[in-house]
This record gives C-alpha cells, sequence and structure tokens, in this order.
C-alpha cells in the first residue's frame, strides 16, 4: 500500500501543527466559536450531542495493521474504548476532548493518517472497492489513481471553498462495490476497443433530501486526462453550483437543472482549455511510483483445493456456513477474501471495540500481507487469505465476536449513527437496526431469505443510505417524536436504484412489524432463486403497499 | 495576528428550534467548550451536568430570559451554541425534557447504557 | 473602500487609487472600478475617452457573473476585483485561476469582500495579487499566512509545481 514520503508527511505535520494552534487560540477566547467553527470542521471535528466527533479518513478504505493498532490505541487513549465505521470509509469517535484532538492528530500522522477535508465543502476523502488488488477481473487497481486523485485534491487553492461537499469514489470492476453512481463523481475503469485503459466518468449522483443517480458525463477518458477532466468538473460546479440553498447546493443539482447534455458541453469545453495546457499530466515516473506501491503481495503459488480447509469445512458446520456468506473468491489460486462482519446479531452496525480492531490487526499482520480494508456496508476485509488459514482466522474471529455469517443478508444492515449521537438526526437509526437483527437473529430464516440490503438513516441527509437499499428507512420526527418512512426497491450497484416511498411512516413499535410483513410478502411472491430486489422490480410496489397497509 | 474568519456573517451560531411555541416549562442548555459534554444552566448561572440541577423557567418570557442569562459577554469560553428547550413535570419524578433528542442528551446514547451521564449515575449508584 | 480595510498589492501595502462606481454615477477623474454591466454597457466609449478602468466580479449566490464576459475589454482593463461576499462563497478562485491561466491577464487582480486569513494562501494560488483586508492585518501576518502550507500536490496559477511533478525534477 501507498507511503508516505517526505512531502506528505511534512504537509500532515504542518496541519497538525496548524490545528494545534487554532485550538489554543479557541480556548484561550482569542478565536470566537464562529471563528473557530470552520477551521475545526476543516479538520474533520464535529460537535454532536454528547461531545465532539472526530472523523478520520481511511484513503480509498486501506489500512494497515499498524495504523488499525494506532486506531485501536486511539480509541482506548482519547475516547471509550470503540470508534465506529463509516459509509464513507471514515472512521468516526464519539467522545474526543477538543483539548486532546491536535495530540491525536499528532499520532495519526505517525502513521501516515489525517483528519483533512473529511468535512466541509472540499473534496472529502476518495472512496473506492473494498476487494481492490484481491478480487478477479479488475480491470485495474483503483487504488492508483485514488491516490492520485487523494493528493490532487488535497488542499486544492481552487476548491476548498465549493458550493458544498463533493464526494468521489472509483471502482476497477464490473461488480460496483463502491456505490459509484451515488457520488458527485463516480469513476469506472474501462478498457477501450483499442484495448487502452481509461475512466467512464459519472457526475452528479447523491443522495440526501434530492436523491439522484449519476449520469455518464464520459466514456473514456484517457488515463493522463483524468486529472484535467475532475478539474473540469470541479472547476464547472465551482462557478455555477448554487450557493443561495444549502439543499440545493449539490452538484447533482446543476446537473440535473441544467441537464446532462448542456453540463457535458460545458464540462468538455473547460477540459479543452485544461488539457490544452497539460499542466495535470502527471510524470509517468510518478505513476509508475506510485502503482509499485499497489503490486501485488508475494502470493505463494498453491493449488486451487485445499485439504485442510475441505476437511475444516466438513468438521465444523458453523466455519462452513461463514465460508459460504462471508469469504470471497480470490483472483489468486489459492486464496480467498475474508469479509469480517461488524454486524454481530443485536450489535452497533460498524461499532469495533479497540480489543477487536487489536485482534484484526493482528490477523491482518500474521496471514494478509498486512493488509486491511473497509467497506461502505460498515464491515471489514481481510483481502488476501490463504484457503489454508481460513479456519485458523475463522477460530479467533469466533473468539472476538467477529465471526457473524451475515453479509448481504437482512442483519447486515448499514445504519447511520442516528439520533443516539447525531446532532442532525430527527429520529434514532441504531436501535432500529438491532431490533431487526434480533427479530431475525435465526440464521437459517436469514439465508432463506437471502441477500437483502436494509439501509438505515436518522435524517434526511441520508447518510445511512436509504434511498438505495432493498428496504431503506427514514427516520423522521413528528413533534419531538420519532417515526419511520419506508422505501423499497433501491440499489446502490451498477444497477443502481432509488427506493419508492411506500406511504404513511410507521412508529417505534410498529416498524419492526412492517419490515417483517414486508419480508414475508416477498417471500410468498419470489421465484425459485430470486432475490428480494429481483422480486421487488419484477412485481412492483403494489403487492408490497397492500399488505403493509392492509387493516 | 490571526483572526481566522472572525466577521463572517453567513455561519450566525444557530439557536436551534427544539422548544415548541407553546412551552410551559423550558430550560437552557449547551455544549461545554472543552469536552462537548452536555450541560444545563443552573439557577446561579453556572452550567451543570445534570439535568435536574437546570433552572426550570415557567412561560416564554420567563424562558427568554433565561437563555439571556446564558449568554453574559464570554459565554463562549465555556460553553457553545446555549438554547431552549422544552421540559414537562411529571407528578411522581419531577421534570423532564419532552424531545427524544433532549431525553438522550440528558442521558446518553440509548444502544450504549454504559456512556453519558447515565452511567456516571449507575455508577454512584 | 471603508476605512477598516488596507490594500496588500505584491506582498506590499499599497494606498488605493482606484474608486468604486455604481451604474448611475458619471465617472470623475481618479481611475474607475465599475461594475460588469457598465462595463458592456460603456465600456467601449470609456475606452475612446481613455479612461483608466477596472472592474468589479460579482460573485453573487445562486449565479455569479461571467469571468468570460471581461474577455473583449481585457486589453484595457487594469484590475479586476473578484469579490467573495461571505468567505464560503469561493466562486472568485476560479474565476482568478482562468482569468489568469486561460485569458492571459496579466493585471492586478484583487480580492474584495471577506478576505481572510486562511483564504489567503489559496486565493494567491489561484492568481490574486491584491488582497482588500482588515486593516489591522499586518504585513508579517500577510506573508505568514502566504506560507502556511509549504508545499503543494497540484499545479495552480502561481510558479509553484506540485508535488506530484516535483517528485521527479
Amino acid at each position: 500500500m501507498y507511503r508516505y514520503d517526505e512531502f506528505d508527511h511534512q504537509l500532515v505535520a504542518e496541519r497538525v501543527e496548524q490545528f494545534r494552534g487554532q485550538v489554543e487560540r479557541r480556548v484561550s477566547g482569542e478565536l470566537s466559536e464562529d471563528a473557530f467553527k470552520p477551521l475545526r470542521l476543516m479538520n474533520g471535528v464535529y460537535l454532536q450531542l454528547h461531545a465532539y466527533m472526530l472523523r478520520v479518513a481511511i484513503p480509498y478504505g486501506t489500512l494497515s495493521s499498524r495504523q488499525l493498532r494506532k486506531l485501536a490505541h486511539i480509541a482506548r487513549e482519547y475516547d471509550r474504548g470503540y470508534g465506529h465505521f463509516t459509509t464513507r470509509q471514515n472512521i468516526q469517535y464519539n467522545w474526543p476532548a477538543l483539548a486532546r484532538i491536535p495530540d491525536l492528530l499528532a499520532e495519526l500522522a505517525e502513521v501516515e493518517m489525517h483528519a483533512i477535508q473529511t468535512s466541509g465543502n472540499c473534496i472529502r476523502n476518495v472512496t473506492s472497492d473494498q476487494y481492490a488488488g484481491a478480487i478477479a477481473d479488475e480491470i485495474e487497481d483503483p487504488r492508483i489513481i485514488s491516490e492520485i486523485i487523494r493528493q490532487w485534491s488535497t488542499f486544492h487553492p481552487e476548491f476548498s471553498y465549493l458550493p458544498r461537499k463533493f464526494k468521489i469514489a472509483v471502482t476497477g470492476h464490473a461488480h460496483d462495490r463502491a456505490a459509484i453512481k451515488l457520488h458527485d463523481i463516480g469513476i469506472v475503469i474501462v478498457r477501450n476497443e483499442a484495448g487502452e485503459i481509461g475512466y467512464e466518468v459519472h457526475v452528479g449522483g447523491g443522495q440526501g433530501r434530492t436523491p439522484f443517480i449519476a449520469k455518464k458525463l464520459a466514456e473514456f477518458v484517457p488515463k493522463d486526462k483524468l486529472l484535467a477532466y475532475l478539474e473540469a468538473v470541479m472547476r464547472v460546479y465551482n462557478m455555477l453550483g448554487r450557493r443561495d440553498n444549502s439543499y440545493k447546493a449539490r452538484i447533482k443539482i446543476l446537473v440535473h437543472e441544467t441537464g446532462e447534455e448542456e453540463m457535458r458541453k460545458l464540462v468538455e469545453a473547460e477540459f479543452a482549455q485544461i488539457d490544452a495546457s497539460k499542466m495535470l499530466e502527471v510524470p509517468q515516473a510518478e505513476i509508475d511510483r506510485i502503482t509499485r506501491y499497489f503490486e501485488p503481495p508475494a502470493f505463494e503459488t498453491l493449488p486451487a483445493e485445499s485439504a485442510a480447509f475441505n476437511k475444516a469445512q466438513a468438521d465444523d458446520a458453523g466455519f462452513a456456513q461463514w465460508c459460504r456468506t462471508n469469504v470471497v473468491a480470490h483472483r489468486q489460486l489459492g486464496y480467498s477474501i475474508v469479509n469480517i462482519s461488524l454486524k454481530p446479531i443485536g450489535g452497533v452496525p460498524g461499532d469495533a471495540t479497540d480489543v477487536q480492531m487489536e485482534a484484526i490487526a493482528e490477523l491482518a499482520e500474521v496471514y494478509s500481507f498486512d493488509e486491511l480494508r473497509v467497506t461502505h456496508e460498515q464491515n471489514l476485509v481481510l483481502p488476501h487469505i490463504r484457503l489454508d488459514d481460513l479456519k485458523a482466522v475463522y477460530d479467533r474471529l469466533v473468539t472476538h465476536e467477529l465471526a457473524t455469517p451475515n453479509l448481504g443478508l437482512i442483519s447486515d444492515a448499514i445504519a447511520c449513527p442516528g439520533l443516539d449521537y447525531c446532532n442532525l438526526a430527527n429520529a434514532r437509526s441504531i436501535p432500529l437496526a438491532q431490533e431487526i437483527s434480533n427479530r431475525f437473529a435465526d440464521l437459517d430464516r436469514q439465508y432463506d431469505i437471502g441477500e437483502l440490503k436494509i439501509k438505515i438513516s436518522g435524517c434526511i441527509n441520508a447518510c445511512g443510505h436509504h434511498h438505495v437499499g432493498h428496504i431503506g428507512i427514514l427516520g423522521v420526527d413528528k413533534k419531538g417524536t420519532e417515526f419511520y418512512q419506508v422505501s423499497l426497491g433501491g440499489s446502490a450497484d451498477e444497477h443502481a436504484s432509488l427506493g419508492d416511498i411506500t406511504g404513511r411512516a410507521f412508529t417505534e413499535d410498529t416498524i419492526v412489524d412492517a419490515i417483517e410483513t414486508l419480508v414475508e410478502t416477498y417471500v410468498g411472491l419470489r421465484h425459485a432463486d430470486e432475490r428480494f430486489i429481483e422480486t421487488y422490480r419484477r412485481v412492483g410496489l403494489t403487492p408490497f403497499k397492500e399488505r403493509l397497509y392492509a387493516e | 495576528m490571526k483572526n481566522g474568519i472572525i466577521g463572517s456573517n453567513s455561519e450566525k451560531f444557530f439557536m436551534a428550534q427544539h422548544s415548541s411555541k407553546g412551552a410551559r416549562f423550558q430550560a437552557v442548555t449547551a455544549n461545554r467548550l472543552l469536552d462537548g459534554e452536555v450541560v444545563y444552566l443552573a439557577a446561579d448561572n453556572s452550567w451543570t451536568e445534570v439535568f435536574s440541577k437546570a433552572e426550570i423557567a415557567e412561560g416564554p418570557e420567563a424562558g427568554e430570559a433565561l437563555l439571556a442569562r446564558a449568554v453574559p459577554d464570554g459565554f463562549e469560553k465555556q460553553v457553545l451554541e446555549p438554547y431552549l428547550f422544552e421540559a414537562i413535570e411529571d407528578e411522581n419524578t419531577g421534570f423532564r425534557p419532552v424531545s427524544v433528542r433532549e431525553i438522550i442528551r440528558a442521558k446518553g446514547p440509548t444502544v450504549r447504557l454504559d456512556l453519558g451521564k447515565q452511567a456516571r449515575r449507575q455508577a454512584q449508584g | 473602500m471603508p476605512n477598516s480595510k488596507k490594500l496588500i498589492i505584491d506582498g506590499a501595502e499599497s494606498s488605493n487609487i482606484w474608486h468604486c462606481f455604481d451604474d448611475e454615477t458619471p465617472l470623475a477623474e481618479a481611475p474607475a472600478i465599475i461594475s460588469l454591466a457598465r462595463l458592456q454597457d460603456e465600456g467601449a466609449e470609456l475606452v475612446a475617452a481613455g479612461k483608466k478602468l477596472g472592474v468589479i466580479l460579482r460573485a453573487g449566490e445562486k449565479q455569479g457573473e461571467d469571468v468570460h464576459a471581461l474577455k473583449p475589454f481585457l486589453d484595457n482593463l487594469a484590475v479586476v476585483a473578484i469579490e467573495f461576499p461571505v468567505y464560503r462563497n469561493g466562486r472568485g478562485y476560479s474565476a482568478a485561476r482562468i482569468l489568469r491561466e486561460q485569458m492571459g491577464f496579466r493585471g492586478e487582480i484583487r480580492a474584495v469582500g471577506e478576505v481572510l486569513f486562511d483564504q489567503w494562501q489559496f486565493m494567491h494560488r489561484c492568481g490574486i495579487n491584491a488582497f482588500e483586508v482588515d486593516a489591522d492585518v499586518s504585513l508579517e501576518a500577510f506573508q505568514e499566512a502566504l506560507d502556511e502550507l509549504s508545499a503543494a500536490y497540484q499545479p495552480a496559477a502561481d510558479p509553484q509545481r506540485g508535488i506530484l511533478w516535483r517528485r521527479h525534477n
């Protein structure tokens, strides 16, 4: 994975010291809160309900064991012994004291991490496919261009005061695990007819109050021209994006109001200007330097089958089940990709304790070439595990309650922090995820239901991705009481779609029953192996709605 | 002299609307500058961590007067964003906040009873 | 320019010889900064009359004025003032870069409005060379702000080379 050079170290260190000075001036009273707020936000420090919250970037979701150990250390020494992995490949700490955050950031800098641009109206953490470099049929490891984008977008002088926040995601695989069509810019690495690698660029996706699927603005941007193309998109947005209404300020609204064709023309005109200057063509030597950091690790030559693995599955039904749900085929024979569910039955989605993080770090170090990934569905990944080692890894995960075999199932829900923590929330999300998880705790029942993505947001900002849940749940507030609105048929993959709202909202007491009704309706309607989303797309909203609101 | 963005007129610190117009009883809450802890304005104008020690104002005028007491010169050295919220009187247990949001702020996350004010109360027995 | 402001041009404190005129007031002898609308209406005759001209480009909330509209007048403009109505309205960063990098403007680009410490380095990188700042800002503080980050990853309108390029000479 990428390692900082002296420039990277220096800039992060300078930023830590700058923030240290700002915190000192705030605490002494020299800076007002008005003046300090945007400065702390630029360093990922929010004020939430009970305390400050710090959001730390995990660029394109890749971590080393050393970094995860540091995150565990921070959870223990600066927070309350846990961290929360988010849908944007960040980790959030819910309880840091303001005065200690500069020291915390200095510790992060030691392991080449930071909280820069994890908030504010700037280009946020670049996210990517958690299986990058491990999955078969990848056109190119998306982390190479993601790292180049990370550097280009860091402290960008022109794009640090955009109309609104800006999120970029990259995938190098036809099956989209990075929700690229729900991002301000989504990039798909593609190969053209001549066999050259380039980028398909989708612009103007997003969730929030007014969700949109991104429009494909460019079919093929050549490799050396991507930064110029991105800068063109950003410049058009910075100049023309609305600043009169924060709900209309995202690029999705600009694309919608301008129209796809006109937007494409504007971007292409700007791109022609920037491209002519050649100023954003990164030297090949630099691309090569960054590429080397993402070379495949030294895989052993192994047979496709592992006798030890086969025997362990035969001997241990729990292990076999976990392998079926949480383990994915690897590009390299004899290896596998392991998903670590952070969704124990009845647990808080995305939370991990310091002890769990250290255990996972050790597994990564011993078994996975020191590498880890974070997923936008709030789980973790050990990307390169030998089949021979799967049982040992599984046993360790079981010890730490990290082996729930539920990836992609109904209890593997996304949930934002909601009203238990968040200052913007209208309703709680986590307890709902927990209740659904408990209701469907029986794993056999979950396997029978099959793939079903539940996504829960505690307010219209949609951090819990409810618009793109197979079943989406949105918490709303009515006079200080929580209600939950349901939508169906959303999807965040390469066939992205937005959910349809079923109708009137449910109370805290009736929402879980409503979910169960929806699931039973699906089970009754499905053909053979049809997944929930496929059944929904075939039959539409009506049968679900009729059952849901039947007296 | 670094004065950052003093003078910004775009992001006036917001007085959140957590109190209905018809609220009979109200209290003032804020978050403490140094650690973000939820605090309430007490009768002696100090900030207390415990809701039961918050001063309760009856009627809209008393509420506004209470809020005015929360923002003397230099209040920002202690707390952030003070605002009024609605409380209700319960015959047996005294006052409590009305909204789910303020109940959660007064206690801690409902999903982690070992954290926040509720945990300290338990620890105290 | 109100008394509470001072002007820093190319790192030095400068007196402001320019006067801003609204669209109705007849122009006096002194060099004049006028609106884009007035420039478009009266620009040709003012230039013919030998006036020294500057223009202010307004950022607006819903929409900002289009920097490309200055193109016909560039040879006769000495100053383009770019408005930052609030620090968060960053349209002007793009306008400045387009002026410098695409339109070849070599005159003064002046940031006016909410022009604050944390913006100066980025503004400077985008090609802004004149800053209307609070009167109590010292030149030392200004210089300190311009040097706050010691390097930059990406190229912009200043001569600084991006780190992605510097690594390989």
